[in-house]
């Protein structure tokens, strides 16, 4: 039988190198396609494929929370993330949201496969930094008792963190509840609550929270002017 | 009408994208790939491709700056930028720069093709996504 892969990226030619990728391995298939984290997992639940792979910045909802969600509904759901950075903090986001396989877009030709392969046969795949961090962190446990993680962000439940998105994105409150299937008041109810937690008074303190914790990519101009932090592809 | 093509990213999945898109036009050929600006001028200058797709965004020298050196050494190559920057004020530098056609990523798949069948005629293939306000 074989090996049902779902792909996310907003990008098409970049789930088109993706699908080639992956479909010159034999016995694997690529079972379904999404263009944001939003399709992914509605796909992800009615098909139940083997492995998805969810790129980390997209539009709607992002390959992180998309994670969250489909681990939450099956812990066993094998997902691997695929990033432009790995950062601290995209690298502790995607672990604690239950991905199984980390690997960095630019090696995603080199990494990808093994990191298939790996999830196949019931174990995981990291970069090498990844490695480094999680040991470090675990021997950091061992020797004090405590981890050296920063302190953690504010409790946000799954929804607010969508509806974070969504509004960082630029979305009104109308669109947003459009979006989430919600009642414009509750998608309100929502917003007041996230401002609330986090301390914000402005639509602007939301969206520099967004970039800063990675639930939304922009593109900075200064990547044209330093342009080795590669591209978003 | 056969056309030639080098292909420039410095991602090699998005290099295989642009591959597939491309590869379903019977009478196109990549004639290679480059993942840097160095090897996309060094490959421009020796193969004399037609159409030379072109990301902006790669390490060491920006795509732009490639644009420009392969104007000078492959000058018959017509150059496609195909980036993310959906952004007027980039369009016009890669005009300036000496590009004939200019794509955003996220619509290559719409795109693409007719942007290469454009400007291998030497003819300008421009597209962003709309935004009302916006002009080049």
């Amino acid at each position: 039988m074989k090996l049902r892969i779902l792909i996310a990226d907003d990008h098409e030619v970049v789930r088109r190198g993706l699908c080639a990728l992956l479909q010159a391995h034999e016995g694997w298939e690529i079972c379904a396609e999404a263009k944001d984290g939003r399709e992914a997992v509605e796909k992800a639940v009615q098909l139940k494929p083997d492995v998805v792979i969810l790129d980390v910045g997209m539009p709607n909802l992002n390959g992180l929370a998309a994670t969250r969600q489909l681990t939450q509904r099956d812990p066993h759901c094998k997902v691997i993330v695929l990033t432009i950075t790995d950062s601290d903090q995209v690298i502790r986001e995607a672990l604690d949201a239950g991905a199984r396989g980390f690997v960095l877009k630019s090696d995603a030709a080199r990494d990808l496969v093994s990191a298939v392969e790996a999830l196949q046969r019931n174990r995981m795949f990291f970069t090498p930094r990844v490695n480094d961090m999680v040991l470090a962190g675990f021997l950091d446990k061992g020797h004090n008792g405590s981890s050296t993680e920063p302190p953690r962000l504010p409790k946000l439940t799954t929804r607010e963190r969508e509806v974070i998105q969504l509004l960082a994105e630029g979305k009104s409150s109308k669109e947003v509840a459009c979006v989430l299937n919600l009642s414009t008041k509750t998608a309100e109810t929502h917003r007041s609550n996230i401002m609330r937690k986090l301390g914000f008074h402005s639509i602007r303190d939301l969206v520099v929270y967004a970039v800063k914790n990675n639930i939304i990519q922009v593109q900075m101009p200064s990547q044209l002017q330093n342009p080795t932090q590669g591209s978003a592809a | 009408m056969r056309v030639r093509i080098l292909v420039v990213d410095d991602h090699p999945v998005v290099r295989h994208g642009l591959r597939t898109l491309l590869g379903g036009h019977p009478e196109w050929e990549i004639v290679d790939e480059a993942a840097d600006v160095a090897e996309a001028v060094d490959k421009a200058t020796t193969l004399k491709p037609d159409v030379v797709v072109l990301d902006i965004t790669m390490p060491k020298m920006s795509g732009l700056e490639a644009c420009r050196l392969i104007r000078k050494t492959a000058p018959a190559s017509e150059i496609l930028i195909v980036t993310q920057h959906d952004s007027p004020h980039m369009m016009r530098e890669a005009l300036e720069a000496g590009a004939r056609g200019y794509v955003v990523k996220s619509n290559a798949a719409r795109d693409l093709l007719a942007a290469v069948e454009a400007v291998s005629r030497h003819m300008p293939f421009m597209a962003l996504n709309e935004r009302p306000g916006d002009s080049v």
